[in-house]
């Protein structure tokens, strides 16, 4: 380890550290900080490159890159403030969803959109604003952020929201981090239903599954599991998930005993291969492939990432890839037609397809906008390649807008075609950067 | 009773802290900034209820700490316990370091823990308090590296001696743990021998464990005792050559 300390600012101590990202398709050493008191996230000489980084748990290397100092904010995981009257909650950057959503619920409240993961911190919410379990009933995480606080060495410590600094707010929300170090956020709640009344519905392909979605736009909770292994014109059989509040069940605070870690233990080789992922998608189906309700406390429907621990560590060192798009209804049943036909054709190793619904405008460099949202998880990325091309492909020719977050394959060149008014945001998103002090692997690779 | 905890902000102290918050303790914080003792209370309040009071010195220029705590305490239930996890270490220590590095590693270190300590010493021992301080297993014996930081730990044991020595268990009780290595932010980067390191939690869930054990000194882990006797007792020739 090589370590610098500067004798001007008591506290400070820097260290090379060694990162991956959640898919496993970066990893580099780069220069890190542990601030846990707020001078120390002041300590670096102004003009020295850096990211904010939360749990680590995007998938792609937002949090950190070569060249730039990553400033770890777990320690910046206090509760401020709590309106029980308002369901208004101040907390710090680093603090974890998962933990929001627990203490929220002890009072009677919740915050509607909430990632998969409960690891993910506040700040990484806002930076990637992250969608939840409906996104066309409850919009992104920007919906439910009322203020931050945000450093940046240019302009120091400022309030930012929809009347104050409203542009540096905007640019913040889906900013990847590049606008400075949130500090902390004022989230608006909901009262908490006690628990959730899901409703399981089978459906037999990609293009019912578009159909059932749509039909059930203004439900708590709505997504699809997929299964990516069949053709014949059952690709994408699966099922559908609706949830609807239910207020029988006491309400229940605790997620479950363990959350998912955000750093997992790797097994030293891949076991996901199309016979173990077809026995596993078989398994699965067997499960759930037939109509059914049943009621869970709320807290328990939150994470359903807490069950996958073994599923990410079967990807071996090689990890996955994660691609995400939103294909707009207009394109999305010929968007799927191609897609079976790809995928019979070249026979990608596809772990996990999930669908969602979006509804609303997209403003940003985020994910968010109208249509379908598809997502594919994919096993040993590096003989995926000619899939993955086509794919990307066949979603331009159908208008799909890329999730920049969750997809390490993705280039400027594609980011430039796909994402309206590119240029006018990555301008935007510069004026809030001065000097460019802040950067990640993502903004080089996008050219953010 | 009130529990006194002074570096409170950062490591081992804020673990500290919250333990003693989450068994109700009323708790007066003393760190060096008041944006980070402000978060810290506020958390405390939301979380575990707690009464928190706190109070912002920078002991690198504060010249009577101990009477701004007195004032702080008149409104707080009586004092009974009083933990020290502060301590400040530097890079360069090590013979290269001028005039006021080596005086902010003293006051820190040493000055400012013996200054509180014999401030609120009646308070302590008209409640039979405890009075719990923090030394460092790179005290054990002087190297070329963190020269002044450990005299000043070594200073701080030899402190917590005489007030084992003067005092009955029945009048105060001192504990000094002399910590191994603990992941913080004074051990972040640092080039460690290949050893077990502990985290704060498990050190702090211990220290309040043992409030009311016996005075003495104790090494944190345990085990850390039979390597400070290695340490103690290796010929010079061979000690020389421990480069970390």
């Amino acid at each position: 380890m090589n370590l610098e300390k500067s004798p001007s600012v008591r506290g400070l101590a820097l260290a090379t550290t060694q990162y991956t990202s959640f898919d496993r398709q970066y990893s580099c050493s780069t220069s890190a900080q542990r601030p846990d008191r707020y001078r120390l996230i002041e300590a670096l000489d102004d003009d020295m490159p850096r990211i904010a980084r939360g749990s680590g748990v995007s998938y792609v290397a937002a949090s950190f890159g070569q060249e730039c100092t990553v400033q770890e904010m777990a320690a910046f995981n206090r509760f401020l403030a709590f309106d029980s009257e308002r369901g208004l909650l101040k907390v710090e950057a680093g603090v974890r969803i998962a933990d929001v959503l627990r203490f929220t619920l002890k009072h009677g409240w919740y915050l509607p959109v909430v990632p998969g993961h409960p690891a993910a911190s506040v700040g990484g919410c806002i930076a990637a604003d992250v969608h939840g379990k409906n996104p066309a009933r409850d919009r992104t995480f920007h919906a439910w952020l009322q203020n931050i606080e945000i450093y940046h060495p240019a302009r120091g410590t400022v309030s930012a929201d929809s009347d104050v600094n409203t542009e540096l707010f905007e640019a913040s929300c889906g900013g990847f981090g590049l606008t400075g170090t949130i500090l902390n956020a004022t989230l608006r709640l909901v009262p908490a239903p006690s628990g959730m009344a899901i409703e399981r519905i089978p459906v037999k392909n990609l293009g019912e599954a578009a159909w059932v979605l749509k039909k059930h736009t203004n439900v708590e909770m709505l997504y699809g599991w997929h299964n990516g292994l069949v053709s014949g014109g059952s690709f994408g059989r699966g099922v559908i998930w609706v949830g609807r509040p239910y207020d029988v069940l006491p309400i229940v605070s605790s997620t479950r005993a363990r959350d998912l870690p955000s750093q997992l233990k790797i097994w030293p080789w891949r076991c996901w291969n199309h016979a173990t992922l077809k026995a596993a998608n078989t398994w699965l189906e067997t499960r759930w492939r037939r109509a059914d309700k049943i009621t869970r406390s709320l807290a328990a429907t939150f994470f359903p990432l807490n069950d996958s621990g073994p599923y990410f560590s079967a990807f071996g060192p090689a990890g996955l890839v994660e691609v995400q798009w939103l294909i707009p209804h207009a394109t999305f049943f010929t968007f799927y037609e191609e897609l079976e036909y790809l995928s019979s054709r070249l026979k990608p190793l596809i772990a996990l397809m999930s669908s969602k619904l979006f509804v609303g405008n997209a403003t940003g460099l985020g994910f968010a906008g109208e249509g379908i949202a598809l997502s594919l998880q994919l096993a040993a990325p590096q003989k995926q390649h000619a899939f993955l091309e086509a794919l990307t492909d066949l979603a331009i020719r159908h208008g799909g807008r890329p999730n920049l977050i969750k997809d390490s394959t993705l280039t400027a060149s594609i980011v430039k075609q796909t994402i309206p008014n590119f240029t006018v945001l990555r301008t935007r998103l510069k004026q809030q950067n001065p000097g460019e002090v802040y950067c990640s692997e993502l903004s080089r690779r996008l050219a953010l | 009773m009130t529990a006194l905890i002074v570096g409170a902000s950062s490591g081992l102290g804020r673990v500290l802290v919250q333990t003693l918050a989450e068994k109700g303790y009323s708790l007066l914080l003393i760190a060096s900034e008041s944006r980070d003792l402000d978060a810290i209370a506020a958390d405390l309040r939301l979380r575990f209820n707690s009464a928190v009071t706190y109070l912002a010195l920078d002991f690198s220029v504060e010249s009577d700490p101990g009477r701004k705590i007195q004032i702080v305490l008149q409104d707080l239930p009586p004092l009974r316990i009083l933990l020290l996890p502060l301590g400040y270490s530097c890079f360069d220590d090590d013979f290269s370091s001028n005039t006021k590095q080596i005086d902010l590693l003293l006051k820190i270190n040493l000055s400012a823990p013996l200054v509180i300590i014999q401030s609120l010493l009646p308070q302590l021992l008209a409640n039979q308090g405890i009075v719990v301080g923090f030394g460092s297993i790179a005290a054990v014996r002087g190297r070329g590296r963190n020269v002044v930081y450990a005299a000043a730990k070594r200073g701080l044991q030899s402190y917590f001696e005489s007030l084992h020595h003067r005092y009955e268990e029945s009048e105060l009780k001192s504990h000094f743990y002399q910590l191994g290595f603990m992941q913080s932010n004074l051990t972040f980067g640092l080039s460690l021998p290949p050893l077990p390191v502990t985290s704060p939690e498990k050190v702090a869930r211990e220290v309040i464990r043992r409030l009311g054990c016996k005075s003495g000194t104790f090494y944190l882990p345990t085990w850390w005792g039979l390597i400070a006797l290695v340490i103690k007792i290796l010929p010079l020739k061979l000690f020389r050559k421990l480069k970390s």
